[in-house]
């Protein structure tokens, strides 16, 4: 266990052409001990570079890497003490299931007792128990799965835990209770786990923190409600959240407020100092009500279509260009015209060149 | 329909076995046959057709001074070259291909696909495009009509079938075993010994299989690199032929000299049944 700083870490599979393609940008980051932390963004934005950059299975162009403080950058990959867990199950084929646990420990000269204590007790979490003779190979894919996070988590003293889709090819139940059994390892051992996703909700149920990245940027890192309520960029509003955030091209109007199609919306941001006319104002579906009696901040739309989603009811609407979408209960009555939706100030993120501002 | 199905599943098999089976039949009663049973017309059953007789197997071991060929030595010969051969063409095959699929090489405009071809290019060339060089090359350093000479040119010729297919095999299975077991703790060496190299066990069969099958069946270099000293079982066999053809002694060495490769396939065919081919990641 240990606290992972990564200073200004950058990387490009092509560093000696004369135009690099960068896979990371640079970044600084520090992963504190002990903590649940989510890596979030779409398919090749640089969420599994930036796992084996940590792991020592890819070294990166420029930046350091520091385990407690201590420079580890350069070691190799077997001398880091970290633990990996890729999206298809690595089983070691000819090994039994107890083989297959036990590698890791077998690899650092660990005693016969401590072992077996180790892998008995990782076998018990992962209901792998009454495998543990089996020959590894015969097992289905989410018990291979199982198999490679066991071997993850048999060190007790791993500097982290990195997990690179590791549910994929999970069932959703078993999904379920895997993730929590990862934190409850996490609360007891004080293991940091690091967990790759494109999955928000995964990200969401799983982490305290998440860095959401994209485009090998890291664009925010922060609590799911931080990420949820306060995005950083456009693209986190959009990418965070379902349905994504509502976006409407708007122009200031004053110093706290801001025009959509001849509507004039309040916001908590002070708009002063804003250099362009276009910005951009965002606000989550869940937080657009129906208007009962607030007399600002109120728009009138014509309702498209209302989607009956099980728990909530999601509304589509349309003002003049813009389509807005809005959560509401089931409960609530939805006239057929002239509705009013109210958006409420201290919920707005107003975002210029699409950073929040 | 399903009925249909079986039966034509059936006699397909029938008719394939008979097709597989039948030409040893012919050796193994004509090997029991004399000139007299040879050329009276078709017969098959012993004692029934013909009276049966060993003279063509002792034919096999006595030695040429009694009018035998002795097939004994070349036999342990042609075993100890192509097993010797096949090990050391599969373990530096294994280690090239390892090396092949996981590194990069590059030197000029030669990368791993052209250093692969090079070797698979070695096969493709007819034979007899080696022998003058192989000729020279052994007896620049006293090796012709030597074991020692015979093992070295067929690991030349060996080591491209072990290279080919290893290649193949390493680059199915996933980079990320390897990457787990650096992770797991293992050094790169321990990682292919105690990861990939189990895993490939298929893999490395087959290869046996085929450097086994090549190096056993072998006749033109052990023809024209050997004389008196050193003969290979090929050579001898081929020695057994007069102006009257033995075909009773041709046959009987003719399965002598298939007997190991029936065996190494039985071996083969049990491991591979047990479905240690597929499956082996993911």
């Amino acid at each position: 266990m240990a606290k992972i700083d990564l200073s200004n870490i950058s990387h490009s599979y092509n560093p000696n052409d004369p135009n690099p393609v960068y896979a990371l940008n640079p970044f600084s980051m520090t992963w504190e001990n002990g903590n649940r932390y989510a890596i979030l963004g779409p398919s090749g934005c640089g969420k599994t570079t930036m796992l084996n950059i940590v792991s020592g299975l890819v070294r990166p162009s420029a930046g350091r890497i520091l385990f407690d403080d201590k420079d580890v950058t350069d070691l190799k990959t077997e001398d880091k003490n970290i633990a990996q867990v890729f999206q298809f199950p690595v089983i070691y084929n000819t090994m039994t299931v107890y083989e297959n646990l036990a590698f890791p420990l077998k690899c650092r000269d660990f005693s016969k007792s401590k072992t077996d204590e180790r892998v008995n007790s990782v076998a018990e979490t992962l209901n792998l128990k009454s495998f543990l003779n089996s020959p590894a190979r015969k097992l289905t894919a989410d018990q291979k799965q199982l198999i490679s996070l066991g071997r993850g988590l048999v060190r007790e003293d791993v500097a982290a835990v990195l997990m690179d889709e590791p549910l994929t090819v999970i069932d959703p139940d078993l999904k379920f209770r895997l993730r929590r059994n990862l934190k409850e390892i996490n609360e007891q051992y004080k293991t940091t786990l690091v967990y790759v996703t494109h999955d928000q909700n995964e990200a969401m149920t799983f982490a305290d923190n998440i860095i959401v990245m994209s485009e090998g940027e890291v664009v925010q890192t922060g609590s799911p409600k931080e990420l949820f309520e306060r995005p950083n960029t456009t693209f986190v509003g959009y990418f965070i959240g379902s349905p994504a955030m509502n976006l409407f091209e708007s122009e200031v109007s004053s110093n706290d407020s801001v025009k959509i199609n001849n509507n004039l919306i309040k916001t908590r941001t002070n708009l002063s100092n804003i250099k362009t006319k276009n910005i951009k104002l965002g606000i989550r579906s869940e937080f657009i009500k129906i208007a009962q009696n607030q007399n600002e901040n109120l728009i009138n739309v014509n309702v498209e279509k209302v989607e009956d989603l099980g728990n909530y009811k999601l509304i589509t609407a349309k003002m003049g260009n813009f389509t807005i979408k809005s959560k509401v209960t089931r409960e609530t009555e939805i006239p057929n015209q002239n509705v009013k939706l109210h958006i409420p100030a201290e919920k707005c993120c107003v975002y210029e060149d699409n950073k929040l501002i | 329909m399903n009925k249909l199905y079986i039966f034509l599943k059936y006699f397909f098999i029938v008719v394939w076995t008979v097709f597989v089976v039948a030409p040893f039949l012919w050796a193994l009663t004509t090997s029991f046959k004399d000139f007299q049973s040879v050329n009276g017309g078709v017969t098959y059953i012993p004692w029934v057709d013909f009276e049966p007789n060993l003279e063509g197997w002792k034919v096999l071991i006595k030695s040429p001074a009694k009018g035998g060929v002795d097939i004994i030595e070349p036999y342990f010969n042609s075993l100890f070259v192509t097993c010797t051969a096949s090990l050391i063409s599969i373990i530096l095959g294994t280690l090239s291909a390892y090396a092949l699929s996981r590194y990069t090489f590059k030197a000029g405009f030669v990368k791993n696909n052209d250093i692969t071809f090079f070797f698979i290019s070695q096969r493709i060339m007819p034979p007899i495009v080696l022998s003058i060089p192989f000729f020279l090359f052994l007896s620049s350093i006293n090796l012709l009509d030597s074991l020692t000479g015979l093992i070295v040119v067929y690991i030349v010729l060996l080591m491209p079938i072990a290279v080919w297919i290893m290649v193949d095999f390493f680059n199915k299975v996933p980079r990320e075993i390897d990457e787990t077991a650096l992770i797991d703790g293992c050094n790169p060496y321990q990682a292919f010994l105690k990861v990939v190299l189990p895993n490939s066990i298929p893999g490395l069969i087959v290869a046996g299989m085929f450097c086994i099958i090549f190096g056993w069946i072998d006749f033109f270099f052990a023809f024209i690199l050997t004389f008196t000293e050193v003969q290979l079982l090929p050579v001898k066999i081929v020695a057994l032929n007069s102006s009257v053809t033995p075909w009773w002694s041709l046959s009987a060495s003719a399965l002598v000299s298939v007997a190991p490769l029936i065996i190494v396939a039985f071996i083969v065919e049990r491991y591979l049944s047990k479905g240690n081919l597929s499956g082996a990641i993911k």
